[in-house]
């Protein structure tokens, strides 16, 4: 009964145990004065200065407005994706349409287009949510698309034997059919999203975690270039572990998460 | 409650695909509340008549006469098993059996008094996945029985199971049947299981119905019977020509003794 219990704890630290033990190194690395503070700062002073970002409310401002970018554009692109994504999975002659359209924009780099979107939208918050938007768009998209036409036909055949009405036939098997391969596509975008909007808020930005970043180099501040490393990580892991969550809620039917009781 | 299955007839059906001539001149009488079996090697074109007159195919000349009416597109009557279950994996066992009611308002009741004719009313909340393959075409038969229909089309919906668990859902479609008397139409490739169940079983070959053989014995029927024995060695025979036949004969001798 003990040992039971013990091994549960023991599973949940499990994942964090490298974390930890990274930290760790890094304080006794850069302790000793083996390495300049301005090339690694250690740990504490990281935290310090993160401590203090956030007792003056300047961290929570840039976190708030990084944060409040990526959602909109995910929001935005991401609907946008299933929408299209739909549409094309399921009728033929929007897909003949509007197909070939969607592959040639997917090959070109989204960071590309970044010297066109500032001249349009200027550095101002829509060029950072339109960039975001376009770079999830297409990982949803083409999941969303592969999902509805990957739906098994011999289910679709039995929903019109058995008479299911156009919308129960779309949300009861086409739709569910189909969300694992969206819910794929969700959890790489959100890799995409953090990677757009830092790149965007370092180029032209006068806030969020990126021109945080950016600032602070331009002053040789390594702990607060160090902080914003460690935020992303720490926000990429949020947005994973959320979306994970909801593939746990959508997906209970399966057996993969059945097993994991 | 009783409504009596409907009456088919099937005239001149033909069905090719490109130069591929699947059915030729198929014709075929059913009686409301028939219970017809057709066999035949694979390839031969038994699935693809029923899945003319479920309204899934449509024929290239000729055509199917239900109640009076010339078929045309999907088949309402018509409730199909097929040899999958094809549940909704995402849906639990009770809605799934709602889906054969299309989910519409009040479903429920009466998706619960289906899952209760094949007695699995203790499972109505699992997932499908959980549940054994016999069990999973007891609720796709289940489904297609919900919504009370006139004609169940089953598409050698036993061929993937073992076979103590065919021989249980045997009787348990034969009793649905003799209590409800929809007209029933039996796709398979076991002779046995053919002559177990149907008034008539049809043989087809290439296309076309090569013989039509009614079988008078009592219900429920005695697979030891000698008479039963003799029906499916003629069967058989015809299924597989006579010369295939002679080899086989002394061993059904041997069981008839």
């Amino acid at each position: 009964m003990l040992n039971e219990k013990s091994g549960s704890i023991y599973n949940r630290l499990a994942p964090w145990i490298i974390p930890v033990l990274l930290l760790i190194g890094w304080q006794l690395f850069t302790m000793n004065e083996s390495v300049s503070g301005s090339i690694l700062p250690p740990p504490f002073e990281v935290i310090r200065t993160g401590i203090s970002m956030a007792i003056s409310g300047d961290l929570w401002t840039h976190i708030y407005i990084s944060f409040s970018r990526a959602l909109t554009g995910f929001v935005i692109g991401g609907g946008l994706a299933i929408l299209i994504g739909m549409l094309n999975g399921t009728y033929p002659f929007v897909e003949k349409h509007l197909d070939t359209t969607v592959q040639m924009f997917r090959n070109i780099p989204h960071l590309a287009l970044i010297p066109l979107i500032i001249l349009w939208f200027g550095v101002g918050e829509e060029s950072k949510v339109v960039l975001v938007a376009i770079g999830v768009f297409f990982p949803i998209y083409i999941n969303t698309y592969h999902g509805i036409r990957s739906v098994d036909k011999g289910l679709v055949e039995m929903g019109n034997v058995y008479r299911l009405s156009r919308w129960h036939l779309f949300s009861k098997v086409i739709l569910r059919g189909a969300l694992p391969s969206i819910l794929v596509g969700i959890r790489y975008a959100l890799g995409t999203m953090w990677v757009t909007l830092i790149v965007a808020e370092t180029i032209a930005a006068s806030s969020g975690i990126g021109y945080m970043s950016n600032n602070a180099r331009e002053f040789m501040q390594l702990d607060i270039v160090v902080l914003a490393i460690l935020l992303y990580a720490i926000l990429g892991k949020v947005a994973d572990s959320l979306a994970k969550l909801l593939e746990a809620r959508l997906l209970k039917w399966s057996p993969v998460y059945q097993m994991k009781k | 409650m009783t409504q009596k299955g409907v009456e088919l007839q099937i005239k001149q059906l033909e069905k090719s695909f490109g130069h591929l001539a699947v059915l030729q001149k198929v014709d075929l009488n059913i009686k409301s509340g028939e219970f017809i079996a057709i066999v035949g090697k694979s390839g031969c074109g038994k699935s693809t008549l029923l899945r003319h007159i479920s309204g899934l195919e449509k024929a290239t000349a000729g055509e199917i006469i239900q109640n009076q009416h010339s078929l045309d597109g999907l088949n309402n009557q018509a409730r199909i098993m097929f040899q999958d279950a094809r549940l909704l994996p995402w849906l639990s066992v009770l809605e799934n059996v709602g889906v054969g009611l299309g989910l519409e308002q009040g479903w429920k009741e009466r998706a619960q008094w289906a899952l209760q004719q094949v007695g699995l009313e203790n499972r109505a909340e699992d997932w499908p996945s959980i549940l054994s393959g016999g069990q999973k075409q007891r609720i796709a038969l289940a489904r297609a029985l919900a919504s009370n229909p006139k004609l169940m089309l089953l598409d050698e919906p036993l061929g993937a199971l073992d076979a103590l668990t065919r021989l249980e859902m045997q009787s348990l479609i034969e009793s649905l049947w003799l209590e409800q008397k929809f007209t029933t139409i039996l796709v398979t490739h076991d002779m046995n299981e053919a002559i177990t169940l149907a008034d008539r079983v049809i043989l087809i070959e290439e296309g076309a119905v090569k013989m039509d053989l009614p079988v008078d014995l009592q219900r429920p029927r005695n697979r030891l019977n000698p008479a039963f024995a003799k029906l499916e060695e003629e069967l058989l025979g015809h299924v597989l020509g006579r010369e295939q036949v002679d080899l086989l004969e002394p061993r059904l001798r041997k069981v008839e003794n």
